[in-house]
């Protein structure tokens, strides 16, 4: 299955960027992510705390109307590389299927070349948000 | 009861009175790379441990040669006073503090809090990247004196002296290797050096403002757990960031004359086939 045309096209943006211009583009994807809406602060407030040098990430999803998957993050805006990779999940898998969004292979992203303007350690935690997506996806999709 | 070595702190208040003199350099280091470009202390440049300071093919950092590039083209002289802050109470400005020592620059300063505190009090930042005209930066022969290698490290666990453990206590105790809910990354193996104490880096500093805790309160951390300063220390942590925190305050605020970081740390040490581990 391909992935999601949206999430496509996110990938085939970056394949033509220079670094510098993947990190704007990454500050850009940060800084328009979209607050947490209200109605899910309660259970942001639940979080467990995660261990001291980790960046909380804290993800909640419903179904749309037309059976999608829609995903809400609250991420800190002291960590803008990691809001910033969030987002793209976000953006480019906001309305897709159950079926699609597990189908979404851990490595998609190569093309784009992060590496050129990200390390290893935050691409280890790009694929880390995209299989805690698949898991939260799975239990909304079921539900 | 002061800190052994204050000259190497400076705070916010002097980093405002001081970011436009020619004598002086601030950097920002962050462990966040991108929060430089969203603002930044007015005439700070930057430095990213993994687009700076790394070695592009092989697990090192930058050769001499390289370092010296990167500090004529921030206009650094040998006699400049560079000041380094950033995010995560100053983790990766440590790391920052600690290559330029290795490659000779002894005269480098912590700005305390980092930039928690300077948000905190409401100072400017600002998005100019600022420029500097190119120097002619002369790097010494690297200090391997604040530098463990793997071999030494193995030494000092069969002698039985003291090895700091700074990470969380559950990869202290093999628990994780990183972080719940992600890729245990880096590490075939969990747990810690044969013989390492467990002091979490964080319990150098207060969270409230990211400062360094009294002199007191650090003595009595490290000493308190049998870190004292008779004998050589090496400290650790996952790939060597977090322990230069721990380094900088054994060296400079509580004076231990001899301090390494092993930076190999616990993707190396995981990872190294034959090494003896502890759970």
């Amino acid at each position: 299955m391909p992935i999601p045309p949206q999430l496509q096209e996110i990938v085939d943006d970056f394949t033509t960027m220079t670094r510098e211009e993947k990190l704007e583009t990454l500050i850009g994807y940060a800084e328009t992510m979209q607050p947490l809406p209200e109605r899910f602060r309660e259970a942001r407030s639940k979080m467990e705390a995660v261990p001291e040098c980790m960046t909380p990430v804290f993800m909640i999803a419903e179904k749309d109307t037309n059976g999608g998957i829609v995903f809400y993050l609250d991420i800190p805006p002291q960590s803008p590389t990691v809001r910033g990779l969030a987002s793209i999940l976000t953006n480019g898998l906001n309305g897709s299927t159950l079926e699609e969004i597990i189908s979404v292979p851990a490595d998609f992203f190569l093309p784009m070349k992060l590496d050129e303007a990200v390390s290893q350690q935050r691409l280890n935690g790009f694929m880390g948000v995209l299989a805690h997506m698949k898991q939260v996806a799975v239990r909304v999709g079921s539900e | 009861m002061s800190y052994v070595h204050p000259e190497y702190l400076v705070d916010t208040e002097w980093v405002a009175a001081h970011s436009n003199d020619p004598d002086v350099r601030i950097i920002e280091s962050d462990e966040d790379a991108l929060l430089y470009a969203i603002g930044h202390i007015p005439n700070a440049a930057q430095v990213d441990w993994f687009s700076t300071l790394q070695h592009t093919l092989r697990r090192d950092f930058l050769t001499r040669e390289k370092f010296e590039e990167v500090a004529s083209k921030l206009g650094i002289t040998n006699d400049t006073t560079v000041v380094f802050y950033g995010d995560k109470s100053n983790w990766f400005a440590c790391y920052a503090l600690w290559l330029f020592q290795y490659y000779g620059h002894k005269n480098v300063r912590i700005m305390n809090g980092g930039r928690l505190k300077w948000e905190q009090e409401n100072r400017p930042l600002v998005k100019d990247v600022p420029s500097f005209s190119e120097t002619k930066y002369k790097a010494k022969k690297a200090d391997k004196s604040i530098r463990a290698f793997r071999n030494e490290v193995l030494k000092q666990s069969n002698a039985k002296k003291p090895l700091v453990d700074v990470r969380s206590p559950k990869e202290y105790s093999g628990e994780l290797i990183s972080m719940p809910n992600y890729p245990q990354e880096g590490a075939t193996r969990g747990g810690h050096i044969p013989g390492a104490v467990s002091i979490p880096w964080a319990q150098a500093v207060n969270e409230a403002d990211a400062t360094f805790k009294t002199p007191e309160e650090l003595r009595a951390l490290y000493e308190g757990k049998g870190i004292k300063p008779n004998e050589e220390v090496i400290a650790y942590c996952r790939i060597g960031e977090r322990s230069s925190l721990t380094w900088f305050v054994l060296k400079y605020l509580l004076g231990y004359p001899d301090v390494k970081n092993y930076d190999g740390s616990w993707t190396e040490w995981g990872n190294l086939v034959d090494a003896p581990i502890e759970k």
